[in-house]
């Protein structure tokens, strides 16, 4: 098994933002400039109007990266050029969701590249500022960022009189203090006037009524990154990559028990299998696939039965029951214990949901606590029927949709292993014991990682 | 005008109307709490969600509070449903809620003890402890904050940030150990609106220090009155044991005590709320009375003090009469009808500020703290700066009405009458002395800066040592009737 590991062939296919070696200086600005870098924006600026630049966009059928992939043109054209308002553009850099790493990615290596995204969206919607709200746990992230913002300033790309185009943009770094639900963009807004990162209802829509009640675009780090690329491509060459539904490429950050975790830039529709078992190595130590996260905690888990005829792209991933998400893959190898990674899941949903509104304040706090009498063996067989019906009150009735998120999560494990949980519940202790069945490669014989006892 | 169903009923809704606001003016209250007609909207308690029927085959419901009115919107407040995700809601609201209502001070008249007989009424689902959070966290001098029975709504932040400006709440923490909390930057107790979050309340959250664990409100009732605080003349509710529950064994004066004060709305003066100085009228009128009608000091009879004031008032050839600003619009017009062609009478200045006090802010509090100047003013001159232009050295009588008057201004040799419903040392050194009634004794109406007259009504019973001042002119003329004097007496 380890011999196919390392026999596997590199991913193939277009890469738009992982096509060049990663040196001490390949973030800067004289590296991202020799590699034809602020092209697309010297095009945007100088050979279209600001409304052409949306087109373009449209027509590349860019979708959102972050999740919930909404058309990002069509998210651009619903703000009026024109209308006498400011309009911001935010780029969402708050990636916080456990599994996701492909922004982080972007902004230590390519912060040129987001930055550029940024400022010709800005562009097309005439915004005069926009903002860029980091994570704060990212520091190499953050202090990339800074210095890419440091170097346009400095390069006349930012600021007034860009290129001496007469257009002018200033951007404003701001990092966030280490709240999941920041991510969410209504809450990063309200975080980003400096109230508690609360989100807020609609409609009124951020496009209407975003930062500081003013037409507001927030696009995920990628979706910016992906500008550029069909500025200076153009819509039609960006759309012969991926599938046609879903154009062009996904980071994909993958995690778990996998052989070589890390971020991969795979053109939409590459099949899901292949990406699993040849170009990240297979599982870790040889053990069987259980399930999948595709797509960050948020989204449906998926069995490795059902993962088998689908690909990579949102498509493929909603006609298998879940979604493509922000693309972070979490792999679950068989012997992992369902219930305590459901009480995981649902530690970390209760540890951030915001408060605000009830059925999830209150709801995360009572799954944990649930999932927790459970794993120390006080569950009752009734707990199984209340995290499902958890799971539904908390469906749509929420603020944000984080709430209806946290509950997909949970009820798609009990899906999937509800007799893991019954097993727990009636013996008091867990089907595997957290004990992964691998191939030692060291003795060559079977052992037990994890809980080594 | 936009047509809409609620329930298959078709209603009216005026163009930007929410579902809630629609169906609120069209008289169904859509629960909530967190969705105040005054405050913004959080949408944040989710137990005014409805369905929407429509054509799609998944449910479509969202919260009212949020929802704007389209024609032809179909609501559905009372389906499967939409019941089933406020049962849901309530579920989820209670659950860490101690539902401690047998020693809980809103038990009452609490929003969420309602809406759970009404809407979920079922033991808790949950096996496992409530989370904890802090009780009796002192909010300000005047609040007491149970974290326990918290729901988040934020009514009281908002507040503080939208009506009374002071900014003074915040949320801190996240998830269900969220917590409301003083601003670190702001002062609650300076706030002076701060006791409507008691009212705004929802749930037995904020409470306030005085009345807790003082009586429980079904004990109490309410009588419409008008605060007497300033000029602004808000209009309010004074409640206080109800008869029928009268204490016979402990303090018998905790059955005319005034145990707390709510704002009753009054769009025309002072929408939903009032300042914290309506609050302690308590303060206010339970000082020392006087009770007791005197002649130089000596105790006499209620009927004896009248008839020696009458024969003073008959006797003086240049009386001069100070009029009360807080003397309600009955009793100045029967002051005017008795003594306006006898006495010279100019209107006083009964309460002036006191050190510390508000004089004026952007919502309701004025600088004039007597409730009735204007409605005095219509009929009497004001007293002028310089007293000594009113009261000449010529002046033989004073009759002074109400508080607030230094006796050492009254020109030497003059004689005194004084009208006074509280007990001061200047009051034995009048020649007479005729206690009188208090606001909460009797009914009347108060005309307000603006001229916008409100009506008191009367909450406890008068001592029958006690007088109207309505009734004490009255009989102060009557007796100059039967005077010797009676053809010098001008009918007018």
């Amino acid at each position: 098994m380890s011999d196919t590991v390392l026999t596997t062939a590199p991913l193939s296919g277009t890469k738009f933002f992982m096509n060049f070696p990663i040196t001490a200086t390949s973030h800067s600005l004289a590296d991202y400039k020799a590699r034809g870098g602020y092209q697309a924006l010297e095009k945007a600026l100088r050979e279209m109007q600001p409304a052409e630049v949306t087109k373009e966009v449209s027509a590349a059928g860019l979708l959102g990266h972050g999740g919930a992939a909404f058309p990002a043109g069509r998210k651009w054209g619903v703000v009026k050029l024109g209308d006498g308002e400011p309009h911001y553009v935010c780029m969402n850099a708050d990636e916080g969701e456990p599994g996701t790493f492909k922004d982080r990615w972007l902004l230590e290596h390519v912060p040129h590249l987001c930055l550029e995204g940024l400022i010709i969206g800005s562009y097309a919607l005439q915004g005069r500022h926009a903002f860029i709200y980091i994570r704060g746990e990212f520091d190499l992230s953050h202090r990339r960022m800074a210095d890419a913002i440091e170097e346009a300033y400095d390069a006349g790309l930012l600021g007034e009189n860009i290129l001496g185009t007469g257009y002018s943009c200033d951007v404003v770094l701001y990092r966030g203090a280490g709240s999941y639900v920041c991510g969410e963009a209504s809450a990063m807004l309200a975080s980003l006037e400096g109230k508690k990162g609360w989100p807020r209802n609609r409609p009124p829509r951020l496009t209407v009524k975003g930062l500081y009640q003013k037409p507001t675009v927030v696009n995920n780090v990628e979706t910016l990154a992906n500008v550029p690329v069909i500025i200076s491509r153009g819509a039609v060459e960006f759309k012969k990559v991926g599938t046609p539904k879903s154009p062009g490429t996904q980071m994909i950050s993958i995690s778990g028990h996998i052989a070589r975790p890390g971020v991969y830039e795979v053109e939409y529709g590459y099949p899901w299998q292949k990406f699993i078992y040849d170009d990240c190595g297979g599982m870790q130590g040889g053990a069987t696939l259980k399930c999948i996260i595709p797509g960050g905690v948020s989204t449906k888990l998926l069995s490795a039965k059902e993962m088998e005829p689908l690909t990579l792209d949102h498509n493929s991933a909603l006609a298998g029951g879940s979604q493509l998400g922000s693309g972070g893959m979490i792999v679950i190898a068989d012997g992992t214990c369902m219930v305590r990674l459901a009480q995981v899941i649902q530690r970390f949903y209760h540890h951030e949901s915001c408060g605000q509104c009830t059925p999830c304040r209150e709801g995360m706090g009572w799954m944990e606590r649930i999932l927790n009498r459970i794993v120390a063996g006080g569950g009752r067989p009734e707990d199984i029927d209340r995290l499902y019906q958890i799971s539904t009150a908390n469906d749509g009735t929420t603020i944000c949709s984080l709430g209806d998120s946290a509950g997909y999560a949970c009820s798609a494990i009990l899906d999937h292993y509800r007799e893991e949980f019954e097993y727990f519940i009636t013996h008091k202790r867990s089907m595997y014991d957290g004990r992964l069945v691998v191939d030692d490669p060291f003795s060559g014989t079977l052992a037990t990682t994890g809980a080594r006892a | 005008m936009i047509e809409f169903f609620l329930d298959g009923v078709p209603m009216q809704a005026e163009e930007g109307q929410t579902v809630i606001q629609a169906a609120r003016a069209n008289g169904v209250d859509i629960p909530h709490f967190c969705w105040h007609p005054e405050l913004s909207v959080p949408g944040n308690c989710r137990i005014c969600m409805v369905e929407i029927e429509h054509d799609g085959t998944d449910p479509w419901f969202d919260i009212s509070c949020n929802m704007p009115v389209t024609a032809g919107l179909k609501v559905l407040l009372n389906s499967e449903l939409a019941k089933k995700i406020r049962k849901d809601t309530m579920a989820f609201i209670t659950l860490n809620h101690p539902v401690d209502c047998g020693i809980c001070n809103k038990s009452g008249e609490c929003t969420l003890q309602d809406y759970h007989y009404e809407h979920n009424g079922a033991a808790s689902l949950s096996r496992d402890p409530k989370t904890h959070a802090t009780k009796f966290f002192p909010l300000s001098d005047r609040i007491m904050l149970d974290n326990e029975r918290c729901i988040m709504c934020t009514l009281c932040v908002r507040f503080t940030h939208e009506v009374s400006k002071s900014h003074a709440l915040g949320a801190v923490n996240r998830g269900d150990h969220t917590l409301i909390r003083p601003a670190e930057d702001a002062n609650f107790n300076a706030d002076q609106y701060s006791d409507n979050v008691i009212d705004l309340c929802p749930v037995g959250a904020l409470l306030s220090r005085d009345l807790l664990d003082h009586s429980r409100v079904w004990y109490l009732q309410p009588t419409a009155s008008v605060c007497p605080g300033c000029e602004r003349g808000c209009s309010i509710d004074i409640w206080h044991r109800k008869h029928e529950w009268k204490l016979t064994a402990l303090d018998p004066r905790m059955n005319a005590s005034i145990d707390r004060v709510t704002p009753r709305e009054n769009p025309a003066v002072n929408g939903l709320w009032v300042c914290n100085k309506a609050r302690d009228l308590a303060h206010l009128f339970e000082r020392p009375r006087a009770e007791q009608a005197m002649q130089r000091g000596a105790a006499v009879e209620l009927s004896e003090g009248i008839a020696a004031a009458a024969r003073l008032i008959a006797t003086s050839r240049n009386p001069v009469a100070l009029v009360s600003s807080w003397g309600s619009n009955e009793e100045l017009a029967a002051f005017h009808a008795a003594f306006a062609q006898r006495l010279r009478a100019f209107v006083k200045v009964d309460h002036t500020p006191q050190p510390g006090e508000v004089l004026e802010d952007h919502l309701l509090i004025k600088p004039d703290k007597n409730p009735n100047r204007r409605g005095a003013l219509a009929l009497f001159p004001a007293l002028p700066d310089d007293v000594a232009q009113a009261l000449t050295p010529d002046t033989d009588l004073v009759l002074v009405w109400g508080e607030g008057f230094d006796g050492a201004l009254i020109p030497d040799g003059a004689r005194v009458i004084r009208l006074d419903a509280f007990a001061h040392d200047q009051n034995a050194g009048a020649d007479v002395f005729i206690p009188v009634s208090l606001q909460t004794e009797r009914s009347g109406h108060y005309t307000n800066f603006d001229g916008v007259v409100t009506a008191f009504s009367a909450c406890f019973p008068l001592k029958p040592s006690i007088a109207h001042a309505e009734s004490v002119f009255a009989s102060i003329i009557a007796a100059l009737w039967l005077t010797a004097d009676a053809a010098s007496v001008q009918l007018t």
